[in-house]
């Protein structure tokens, strides 16, 4: 940590909790994002006695958002117990807006700005927002601004039953076309990661997950929501056989050489996370647990769309600058979470990490970050297993890993979440 | 479908059609609420015991109009028996037919209550056939009464006057709205510990309460009951059940506490978040219950062992941890239930664990009083719930209608009034009892 | 330039109407003792002043590409304003090949600076270096484009009339052409059977071999085909900087039959990006070429792509 950071006081993550994650589709395909984010909400108020209680600030977010839920995050706050005094804002940064949400907070306890938060976040691709086409939009809109009947007339009189189509939205990537299944395929493939080695950390993943929920370590992490009590998407009988006998699903194109299976990535998934943050003062007034410190975080970036680098690479380079800022080595952590989008983005980032040339020329470095006891990763499962609703990873992570850090006593913990747009947020999170 | 049919009995031309029927007319009863009068009319204290004038000016105090004698035709809110001191049969005559004369002129919702003294191996013949013969008394007056009102009876160890602060919070407990389901029954009291509170509509102001099996039914009615009553209040239950607990806890703005308390360290997990997230533990309401009803006969291991796991053997295992623990003054309530005294086709498994907690909380009594605390528990009879709505329709009406005097269902929240009053530290002197809250049903004792 | 005669176009001419006059001169072709035994280019430059960019056409040209609408043009859309000053000298009597049909083979840039959307410009176009091709004839229409003067955009495009010879049949043997191994893809463009419609609606280039199965047959193609400058400009947009200088490049290898997929391998090599793109279904090669920045000006600020 660099003296300017130790001036400031610590902020701390008293606890969080979300609901169990769907698969898209599934239990929450009538929920909206609105339901899921309060039910997150109602769950952390309960565990931590907040009713009435006016906080700093509530940030989250929702990747995929109807543009009537313009102001999302502080209509859920009006559904809650919470005071209605409490402020709320709505933060978007594709898969990592949950970790830039609880980062932001992080840095207003840490200035004193707020001495309490909840960041958090929330996707549905179930009630995801459908938009109509563009044609019947550019109709609409003349129409709403024609003020003769001719000038309606002509903006009608535009109109074409090929627009009655309309626009779902993808998760595929404005710039090139390209799932973000397909991009990481063309970085598995740019780093030899191998089928077996794919489906080994599913397996790794869902075996993780359901030990957790076997040692109750969800019990105050999670609360259920329309009548599930735990992740759809765990597959705890899984076995490396099934997960051999899957067709790939990405990278199609590379033919035999496709290595990304239905089993080895993340599906579309619902589900929402909050995590109560807030300054040690406050903690103690309100005789609340510190499970452990936000110490840092670090967002990055990288031209995936001219070929420079892989969509999902992008933690790589933020975990150089932070570890570098915080004068620590890549070994040490007690516990790594590195966020499952797909099997081939954990071992394609910790191949980075190992591999001299790419620490050099990519990431300015003298030695590469080296590799890390890979039985400190996702020791409670991730994405794979878990699902990934978009914004709803980084309260996931960081509750989890706050409460495993608190378990251990010590030590410390690296996050690392990819996202949409050649984006990655990390995050260093301290025992306490 | 109860308030229904209680509606429909109770008003107009249903009203007249259903009397004329000779339908069954359960009376709305009359229940707490905060700031209303203790009694709906004048109290008449019968008997001449020596305490009679000390209780008087108490009742004075809680702004009840008292009148010592059974004259006038106005009608009375409630009558006390004062029969703490008679020595042989023949004296019952005198109160009881006083008493008999006054009935007629009791009000809906109108209360009896008796104060005597138990009946024991080591008294003289006739006193123990007078106080043993009051039990009969109480129990048969409550059986003809209507309009909702009740007779119960409060029992004084020997040497504890009738102003002890359990006596008097018994008393209140049973003049009150709070005791509306509470018929034919007696309240023992055999310390004179305890303090009354300063503010009877919250006796438990200050206090941390924990209850388990909070997420619906009657513990979230105890939940509530609790918070309206002032205390703290951590809602315990399944992490499946968190969703329904989260919503009781933001209503009570209180803490949820997600565990299954069959876990060998649930004790300590509730203790750990009592104690750390709120300083103190003063309450535990041992609620989280299950039934899985099979005759005898068809009955598998899971379905006995579970009951028998999570309805008695999670609470001796929790108190167990309460006990190392040594929390001064912690009382516990535990729930037991009426199949556990009179049985219940289909409910061996249930009864056995109900029965269980009767005999588990008179066991620990003295265990719990050496930490100047205290266990008691409550035996509901038949609670409109979402677990009786799964009894079939017919068998629940039945069950409603016609096996308790007071002819119809109790509420949760009548067994969480029971429980808000061994909860108190008013109810210090009543240690290791079972209360029943069952209407005066037809079933067992 | 000195000894050329310059025609001064007073207007922009019409595309519909060279591509009619085009169609003519193609008809005529055919018959004997047409075009085709030309075999020298006129000396001559067309030139056409206060060329001004159609603000509506220009937001559509953007939306098209999928590009961010600014107040700069992008270097496509000027080759689309000034095409029909470059079509003018293709279809005069004394050009030597038939218009119709010709193929696109490749497009060089310098696109020297940022154009203003608002710029008043000047185009002058010729064509030079009537050379054979192996297919047949090749050659180049040389644009400059300037702004008061100076030159800010300058476009070399070559052409290829297929079986037509200027004069003898070609000496020029066939090359063998280096097989085509497939990058890695790092964009897939899904183009819809309507790509050369909307194409043509924006810039006006209504050659019918993009606009419809039907009339693309009509020219001897199995299917209408996208434009080439559609994919120069799909490959531009976005990659492209905004406040300096660039050249770019593209060779077209075989034509984009619509609706098609086209996956895109675009791979930055520190001070160019090259791009290439290709058949999803067919693996054959399409089109590659390259963008390079140029220096920038002094004090300009702009920070590379990569450092």
């Amino acid at each position: 940590m660099s003296d300017q950071t130790q001036a400031i006081r610590p902020a701390v993550i008293i606890g969080g909790n979300r609901i169990p994650f769907a698969r898209s589709n599934g239990a929450y395909s009538k929920a909206s994002n609105q339901d899921m984010l309060t039910a997150a909400l109602d769950g952390l108020i309960a565990r931590f006695g907040l009713q009435g209680q006016r906080l700093g600030a509530v940030a989250a977010g929702a990747v995929l958002k109807h543009s009537k839920d313009f102001n999302l995050v502080r209509e859920c706050v009006l559904g809650t117990s919470l005071s209605a005094q409490t402020p709320a804002y709505d933060v978007q940064m594709a898969c990592a807006t949950g970790m830039e949400a609880i980062g932001s907070l992080a840095n207003k306890i840490k200035l004193g700005q707020i001495d309490s938060g909840i960041g958090g976040g929330v996707d549905t691709t179930s009630d995801a927002p459908i938009a109509v086409s563009e044609g019947l939009r550019a109709v609409l809109m003349d129409l709403s601004r024609a003020r003769t009947t001719g000038a309606k007339l002509k903006a009608v009189s535009r109109f074409r039953p090929r627009d009655l189509a309309p626009n779902a939205p993808g998760t595929g990537e404005p710039r090139t076309g390209l799932s973000m299944g397909d991009h990481q395929a063309i970085t598995t493939k740019a780093w030899n990661i191998s089928r077996a080695a794919q489906d080994e950390l599913a397996l790794a993943s869902h075996k993780n997950l359901a030990a957790a929920y076997e040692r109750n370590f969800f019990d105050d992490l999670i609360t259920p929501f329309a009548g599930v009590s735990k992740d759809t998407n765990m597959r705890a009988d899984s076995t490396l056989e099934k997960l051999a006998s899957l067709k790939p699903a990405f990278g199609k194109n590379l033919g035999a050489e496709a290595t990304m299976t239905a089993g080895n990535s993340t599906p579309l998934t619902d589900g929402a996370s909050a995590v109560l943050l807030g300054s040690e003062d406050y903690a103690r007034e309100h005789d609340l647990p510190m499970l452990a410190n936000f110490v840092d975080f670090e967002a990055a970036a990288v031209d995936f769309v001219h070929g420079a680098e892989g969509l999902l690479m992008a933690p790589t380079y933020a975990v150089a600058r932070i570890l570098e800022r915080n004068n620590l080595s890549l070994q040490d952590f007690d516990f790594y979470e590195i966020h499952e989008a797909f099997a081939g983005t954990v071992l394609a980032t910790l191949a980075a990490w190992e591999d001299a040339e790419f620490c050099k020329n990519k990431l300015g470095l003298q030695a590469p970050l080296g590799a890390i006891d890979r039985s400190r990763l996702n020791v409670n499962g991730s994405s794979l297993a878990a699902g990934h609703p978009f914004a709803a990873t980084g309260g996931r992570i960081v509750a989890s890993l706050a409460k495993m850090l608190h378990e251990k006593g010590s030590g410390r913990g690296l996050v690392s979440v990819c996202a949409a747009g050649g984006q990655g947020v990390v995050a260093i999170l301290e025992a306490r | 479908m109860a308030d229904k049919y209680l509606e429909l009995v109770n008003s107009g031309f249903t009203k007249k059609l259903a009397k004329s029927l000779g339908a069954p007319r359960p009376a709305i009863l009359r229940r707490y609420a905060p700031g209303a009068p203790l009694l709906p009319g004048p109290l008449l204290l019968l008997g001449n015991s020596s305490a009679a004038q000390d209780l008087a000016d108490t009742l004075l105090g809680w702004g009840l109009d008292v009148r010592r004698h059974a004259s006038g035709e106005s009608r009375l809110g409630g009558i006390i028996l004062l029969l703490d001191e008679l020595a042989d049969p023949a004296e019952l005559s005198e109160p009881m037919l006083a008493a008999g004369a006054a009935l007629r002129r009791l009000a809906p919702g109108g209360r009896v209550v008796c104060l005597s003294r138990p009946a024991l191996e080591t008294d003289a013949p006739a006193v123990a056939a007078v106080r043993q013969g009051i039990d009969g008394t109480v129990r048969s007056m409550g059986r003809e009464m209507r309009g909702g009102a009740t007779a119960n009876g409060i029992v004084l160890a020997e040497g504890i006057p009738a102003t002890a602060p359990s006596a008097l919070a018994a008393l209140h407990f049973l003049l009150s709205g709070r005791s509306a389901y509470v018929d034919g029954q007696f309240i023992a009291v055999d310390s004179a510990d305890g303090t009354l509170p300063e503010d009877f509509d919250r006796p438990l102001a200050g206090k941390v309460a924990v209850v388990t099996g909070a997420a619906r039914g009657i513990g979230a009615a105890i939940a509530q009951t609790l918070h309206r009553d002032g205390a703290t209040v951590v809602v315990v239950d399944v992490p499946a059940a968190g969703d329904a607990l989260a919503r009781v806890a933001n209503r009570v703005s209180g803490t949820a506490l997600q565990l299954d308390v069959t876990r060998p360290d649930a004790g300590e997990k509730i203790i750990e978040h009592a104690v750390s997230r709120h300083g103190a533990l003063d309450i535990v309401i041992h609620n989280a219950g299950i039934t899985r009803d099979k005759l005898l006969a068809n009955m598998d291991a899971a379905r006995w062992d579970s009951v028998i796991a999570v309805n008695i053997s999670s609470q001796l295992a929790m108190n167990e941890a309460f006990l190392a623990a040594q929390l001064p003054g912690l009382r516990i309530v535990s729930l037991a239930s009426t199949s556990g005294i009179a049985g219940n086709r289909g409910q061996t498994n249930y009864a056995a664990s109900k029965g269980g907690v009767i005999g588990m909380v008179r066991a620990s009594a003295a265990a719990f009083a050496a930490n100047g605390g205290g266990i008691n528990a409550v035996a509901p009879g038949f609670i409109e719930t979402d677990m009786t709505a799964k009894i079939p329709l017919a068998t629940r009406a039945v069950a409603r209608m016609l096996m308790p005097s007071l002819m119809q269902g109790g509420l949760p929240l009548d067994v969480a009034e029971a429980i808000g009053l061994l909860a108190s530290d008013a109810a210090a002197g009543i240690n290791g009892r079972t209360l029943r809250v069952c209407g005066q049903s037809l079933v067992g004792a | 330039m000195s000894a050329r005669e310059r025609v001064v176009l007073d207007a922009v001419p019409s595309l519909g109407a060279l591509y009619a006059k085009a169609a003519g001169s193609r008809l005529r072709a055919l018959l004997p003792g047409g075009k085709a035994a030309g075999g020298t280019l006129p000396e001559v430059e067309h030139h056409l002043e206060a060329l001004v960019a159609d603000p509506a056409r220009l937001v559509a040209y953007q939306r098209l590409m999928g590009d961010t609408v600014r107040d700069t043009l992008p270097s496509v859309f000027v080759h689309g304003m000034v095409f029909p000053v470059a079509m003018s000298v293709m279809v005069r009597e004394d050009f030597p090949l038939p218009l119709l049909g010709m193929v696109h083979l490749a497009n060089q840039v310098d696109h020297l600076r940022p154009i203003s959307s608002t710029a008043t410009l000047s185009a002058t176009a010729r064509a030079a270096d009537l050379r054979g091709h192996r297919a047949g004839t090749q050659l180049d229409v040389l644009v400059e484009v300037a702004e008061g003067g100076e030159p800010v955009w300058r476009g070399v495009s070559t052409y290829l009339a297929r079986g037509v010879w200027p004069g003898s049949r070609p000496g020029a043997p066939a090359e063998a052409r280096a097989p085509f191994t497939i990058p890695g893809r790092t964009a897939s463009w899904k183009l819809a059977a309507d790509t050369g419609r909307a194409y043509a609606a924006v810039l006006g280039d209504y050659n019918p071999i993009h606009l419809s199965a039907a009339s693309a047959r009509a020219l001897g193609m199995k299917r209408a085909i996208a434009h080439g400058m559609y994919l120069a400009g799909r490959a531009l947009a976005g990659s492209t900087p905004h406040d300096t200088g660039y050249k770019w490049g593209i060779e077209f290898a075989t034509p984009v039959f619509l609706p098609s997929t086209v996956d895109v391998a675009f791979t930055d090599r520190g001070d160019h990006t090259v791009f290439s793109g290709w058949g999803a279904r067919s693996g054959k090669p399409h089109f590659s070429g390259s963008i390079t920045t140029m220096a920038q000006a002094p004090g300009s600020g702009r920070q590379s792509r990569r450092p």
